[in-house]
């Protein structure tokens, strides 16, 4: 009765044989695959072979496509943490993915929900207003704006 | 087909009288009261409804309730810190206010949840209140509008008692990520109560208000559930209206509920469901009266699950899984059984890929709904020389650790030459999952698993070591991937803390049977003998 609810559910097929996995000091037990384990997930895989050479992530120019200044200690900090998740979102690589159709929502909430085209006036545009830090009536000021060279 | 589940080993709990070591059921005594469809009132099924009885009757008024509330607030909060915000004033004035019209107007005062004290999580607009998102760069922000959620709790008659605490903008399985202060578990003040809606769970734990709202992307209201020993209800994806709710990952998000019992966050969901204009995600399905649903015990048979199939998710109970958490998942699955259910195993093959699928796609979608704490419209502003260097300052100064992680990771994750590498794939991903329940959910009428990999765990245990806390969002990362609803009751305890720590049953349905998952939870709840989860911080008067 399973096998037959299992045969219902598109088979994963691994591109590549999974690769050989390094046991970390102090990683908690069950990040380690086993037999229907909770999770294959393991931080220090090296994605596999087939899939193509992905570039680690180049912090500062994340940093910079962001908008958010790193100090250079927390860039230090962030690097390997940023590094070892990127890594394991890799498992994915190894999986084969082939017409299977990507989803971009749940699908729970039906049908297109358009609401009429008419404009109406929201009541408290004072209170938007008084959020603002540096407002100058009717200007929000904000410093000149540079062009990169 | 499969033999029915045997509860191995018997619970450990401090907090457990003693029974004979194989669960009997029997169904607790009912109270004198005409046989009727909707709920007798009993000692533990309905805060709500004997708070309305008091105002009817005029046992109690609006003002004495809502003291006596703030009274065991303010008692607990020193050591629970529940609450980013507590409008002491507004609560006292609004309950005067109830108070009156209830003379003047008699019965016709009291809206659903007259008189009812609710905690809304920090991530939820409330005009008249801070909304801080438990982030710095909101510090002192307030809305201009209620969210659409809070609003129809209002307009129900409740009384919106304070924010509480979350990690910030809804990141995080601790309540550590929270840019204001650290929320503790009511049943053992060096344990976390889970998050991100750490503090609404321990608000309702520690009864320092009748129930809240909270938020659910990943899990966030259904493991502080579990560790707090409260219900907590994630609502199918468009059942309640994002419309205020500070966005994280918008095609993740809800608005959840928490209770002291089914019959409380049922009767707050009926509140908050429905069609929203401001929210396009939102449903127009009929919103059914959830609470009335919920039989009362003596017109119960005495095998009311009967023939209801229940899928135990073999992937949840395996490797790396806390034995006492798989015992009382067992236990509450023997419960079941005896209930009248047929209760089997069931294996969803694509699990445990869920769980870096759900991290790519939320951190992607983060980093675009984070884009807005600029600056420059509202919150915390460093001024700078130029208008990168002021986003750069102002979102480095304002925004926590694990956020500017999450944008960082979305960031890489969406950008040009990976985006089919992980975004694409985490898409793909997801319409596994969402194939592997609706196959699932062909077969059995509900699933079932642990809300969380284990017991609620120390302060600071997992703080510096993301994996491992992304790790324990696997039993509950795949329902939102797929918009399920899923509702987390109560069914036992582990050992730990001074009264054993509690254990919450994940319940799974299918789109739109919340009503279906209430009715079952609301039964099982009834019928569990010997367990009490009121915290012992909370019992004293």
């Amino acid at each position: 009765m399973l096998a037959a609810a299992a045969s219902a559910v598109p088979r994963l097929r691994l591109a590549a044989p999974p690769p050989p996995l390094r046991q970390a000091p102090g990683r908690i037990k069950w990040l380690l695959p086993r037999r229907r384990s909770l999770s294959s997930s393991v931080p220090n895989v090296t994605p596999a072979a087939g899939a193509g050479a992905l570039e680690p992530p180049d912090l500062p120019r994340l940093a910079n496509a962001a908008r958010i200044s790193l100090s250079p200690q927390e860039a230090e900090e962030f690097a390997p943490k940023i590094r070892q998740v990127v890594e394991w979102f890799g498992q994915l690589q190894a999986v084969d993915l082939e017409s299977i159709e990507p989803s971009l929502r749940a699908g729970t909430a039906a049908g297109s929900s358009l609401r009429e085209d008419k404009p109406e006036t929201f009541a408290k545009r004072d209170a938007i207003v008084d959020a603002i830090p540096s407002y100058d009536d009717p200007y929000i000021k904000v410093p000149r704006v540079l062009n990169k060279e | 087909m499969p033999p029915p589940l045997q509860a191995h080993r018997l619970l450990i709990s401090h907090r457990r009288l003693p029974t004979p070591a194989r669960r009997r059921f029997t169904a607790v005594s009912s109270v004198q009261s005409p046989p009727a469809k909707t709920l007798a009132p009993g000692p533990a099924a309905s805060s709500i409804l004997s708070i309305r009885e008091s105002l009817l009757s005029g046992e109690r008024t609006a003002a004495e309730i809502t003291a006596e509330y703030l009274s065991r607030l303010h008692r607990t909060e020193p050591s629970v810190r529940s609450f980013i915000h507590v409008a002491e004033a507004a609560a006292q004035r609004e309950a005067e206010e109830l108070d009156r019209r209830i003379a003047s107007e008699g019965k016709d005062a009291l809206g659903p949840l007259a008189g009812v004290l609710v905690g809304v999580k920090d991530n939820l607009c409330t005009a008249n209140m801070p909304s801080t998102g438990g982030s710095r760069i909101l510090e002192g922000y307030q809305p201009a509008y209620d969210a659409t959620a809070v609003r129809l709790l209002r307009e129900a008659g409740a009384i919106v008692v304070g924010k509480t605490n979350l990690d910030e903008f809804g990141m995080g399985s601790t309540t550590e990520g929270s840019a204001f202060q650290v929320t503790k578990n009511p049943w053992d003040d060096s344990r976390v109560p889970g998050g991100s809606s750490g503090g609404s769970a321990s608000a309702v734990s520690a009864r320092q208000c009748v129930v809240s709202l909270g938020s659910d992307t990943g899990g966030s209201v259904r493991q502080p559930a579990s560790f707090c020993g409260v219900v907590g209800l994630k609502p199918t994806y468009g059942r309640v209206s994002r419309f205020g709710l500070m966005a994280y990952a918008s095609s993740l998000d809800v608005v959840g509920c928490f209770g002291s019992s089914v019959f409380d966050t049922a009767t707050i969901l009926s509140v908050v469901s429905g069609h929203d204009k401001m929210d396009s995600t939102s449903s127009s399905q009929d919103v059914p009266d959830y609470a009335s649903e919920l039989v009362s015990l003596d017109s119960l048979e005495s095998k009311p699950l009967n023939g209801l199939r229940i899928g135990i998710i073999q992937e949840t109970l395996g490797e790396g899984v806390d034995i006492g958490v798989a015992s009382s998942i067992k236990a509450a699955a023997s419960h079941l059984e005896q209930l009248g259910s047929v209760v089997e195993e069931v294996s969803l093959p694509s699990f445990s890929l869920g769980l870096p699928a759900y991290y790519i796609l939320a951190s992607s979608e983060a980093s675009s709904n984070l884009s807005r704490y600029d600056g420059i419209r509202y919150g915390r502003q460093i001024s700078a020389d130029d208008l990168n260097e002021l986003y750069g300052e102002s979102r480095a100064n304002g925004l926590g650790h694990e956020v500017k992680m999450r944008i960082l990771m979305g960031t890489y994750a969406l950008s040009a030459g990976y985006y089919d590498a992980y975004y694409k794939r985490a898409q793909q991903v997801r319409t596994l999952v969402k194939e592997s329940f609706k196959g699932a959910l062909e077969r059995f009428d509900i699933l079932v698993s642990p809300a969380a990999p284990s017991a609620a765990y120390k302060i600071g245990e997992k703080i510096n070591d993301p994996l491992a806390m992304y790790a324990g969002d696997i039993m509950t990362v795949n329902v939102n991937l797929a918009g399920l609803p899923a509702l987390v009751v109560p069914c036992g305890f582990v050992e730990g803390g001074p009264a054993g720590l509690p254990i919450g049953l994940q319940m799974i349905g299918s789109p739109f049977s919340e009503g279906n998952l209430l009715r079952v939870g609301h039964i099982f709840e009834q019928t569990l003998q010997n367990f009490s989860f009121v915290p012992p911080l909370s019992s004293e008067r």
